[in-house]
């Protein structure tokens, strides 16, 4: 059952202020969870101050100057910063998204920095993911063919080639799983919208052959049809994508196919 | 560790937008018509004990009180109306776009409020 409320050891308590030192007037406040694993606390969310005069324009950069100017024991995953990684996948004024890709100016207000939701916190933004790359796993995304003739190329149509667009640009950054209700209530049995639109992947891929196979292992009252269209994932992706509609294709899929 | 890893916020800071409270709002309107149409049933199988129950129930339907209820009903069925025809046009695969999704998401909550307050006047002969 859903349990609405936070559990004890993650209520979040105030945090420390760092005010500005530059005596800068474009100041804004940025407010980002913390949590220390070496310490018994609470989480917490601190506040700091910070130059925007000086700042370029993405929540990253925010996340850097702090991390580098104001506080360095702050801790958040990054690589790549231009939105191919998905390592920085954070929510961020209530909504998840790339802090590489996401311009603070789209914030009003204070600018709220939390981890991805409902999930085991390592360290102040960096949440445990084991579980879903434990569900990628499981819907084994590689192509799979029993094709004797292996001395050839597996030929694709242009058509069937664009039946992946939309779903092979998947990042795996979690944003939109990370964003379902449905994933926060049920993540342990629903495989969520980022591993669905991968199982769509595979499933819609005219090279594979197991379509039959891949499609009996999703149609499960858990597993799939937790789904109720809620569309955070649609709305969280920083690609664009639409994990909801590929799961709309794979029930669409489902009912009119006798397996 | 001393400290079990804490669970990062998810409800308390996710902010709503159309889709979401669409969602939500099928949720608990499906489950305050199940309870409506379940009493509804009641009274009406009381009608077979007699008149009294009639009046019972006249007096409640007449009242203030009772005919907030009855239009607070009206709009649960109709955005339950709206929000499944919804519904099923994306389980055929349609209206998924983001554009889309909160086009039809603001004509289902404007809609039931719309066509509650059609529903009020024709109940009233106004129209």
């Amino acid at each position: 059952m859903a349990q609405i409320s936070l559990p004890e050891n993650s209520k979040i308590r105030k945090g420390k202020y760092f005010k500005d030192k530059t005596g800068s007037k474009n100041l804004r406040k940025v407010n980002i969870y913390r949590w220390d694993p070496s310490t018994g606390d609470n989480p917490r969310l601190d506040t700091y101050e910070v130059d925007m005069d000086n700042c370029p324009s993405k929540i990253l950069d925010v996340l850097n100057k702090i991390k580098n100017e104001i506080d360095p024991t702050i801790a958040y995953r990054r690589s790549c910063a231009h939105g191919v990684c998905g390592s920085c996948a954070m929510n961020m004024g209530g909504k998840n998204g790339l802090a590489c890709t996401k311009p603070h100016s789209e914030i009003e207000g204070d600018i709220d920095v939390y981890p991805l939701p409902h999930l085991k916190v390592k360290k102040d933004l960096i949440g445990d993911l084991d579980g879903l790359y434990k569900q990628y796993k499981s819907i084994e995304p590689w192509l799979k063919s029993n094709s004797k003739s292996k001395k050839t190329e597996i030929f694709q149509s242009k058509e069937d080639r664009k039946k992946l667009d939309g779903a092979y640009e998947c990042i795996m950054c979690a944003c939109c799983s990370t964003s379902c209700p449905s994933y926060w209530w049920n993540g342990d049995k629903y495989l969520g919208p980022a591993v669905l639109l991968q199982a769509y992947r595979w499933i819609v891929d005219s090279r594979d052959e197991e379509r039959q196979a891949r499609l009996k292992k999703v149609a499960d009252e858990l597993k799939l049809y937790r789904c109720h269209t809620i569309l955070n994932c649609t709305s969280a992706c920083p690609k664009g994508l639409n994990p909801a509609k590929a799961i709309a294709e794979i029930k669409k899929m489902l009912a009119t196919t006798s397996l | 560790m001393e400290n079990k890893e804490p669970l990062s916020p998810h409800i308390q800071i996710y902010r709503w937008h159309i889709s979401s409270l669409v969602s939500i709002s099928h949720r608990i309107t499906g489950i305050i018509n199940i309870i409506a149409i379940t009493i509804i049933c009641f009274w009406a199988s009381l009608l077979l004990l007699g008149a009294n129950n009639y009046e019972v129930i006249n007096i409640f339907l007449v009242s203030f009180f009772g005919k907030f209820i009855i239009l607070a009903l009206t709009w649960s069925f109709l955005f339950q109306v709206l929000s499944e025809t919804r519904h099923l046009i994306m389980d055929l695969g349609y209206g998924f776009e983001l554009q889309t999704t909160r086009v039809t998401g603001l004509m289902v909550i404007f809609g039931s409020i719309v066509l509650t307050i059609i529903f009020y006047l024709l109940g009233k002969n106004f129209i």
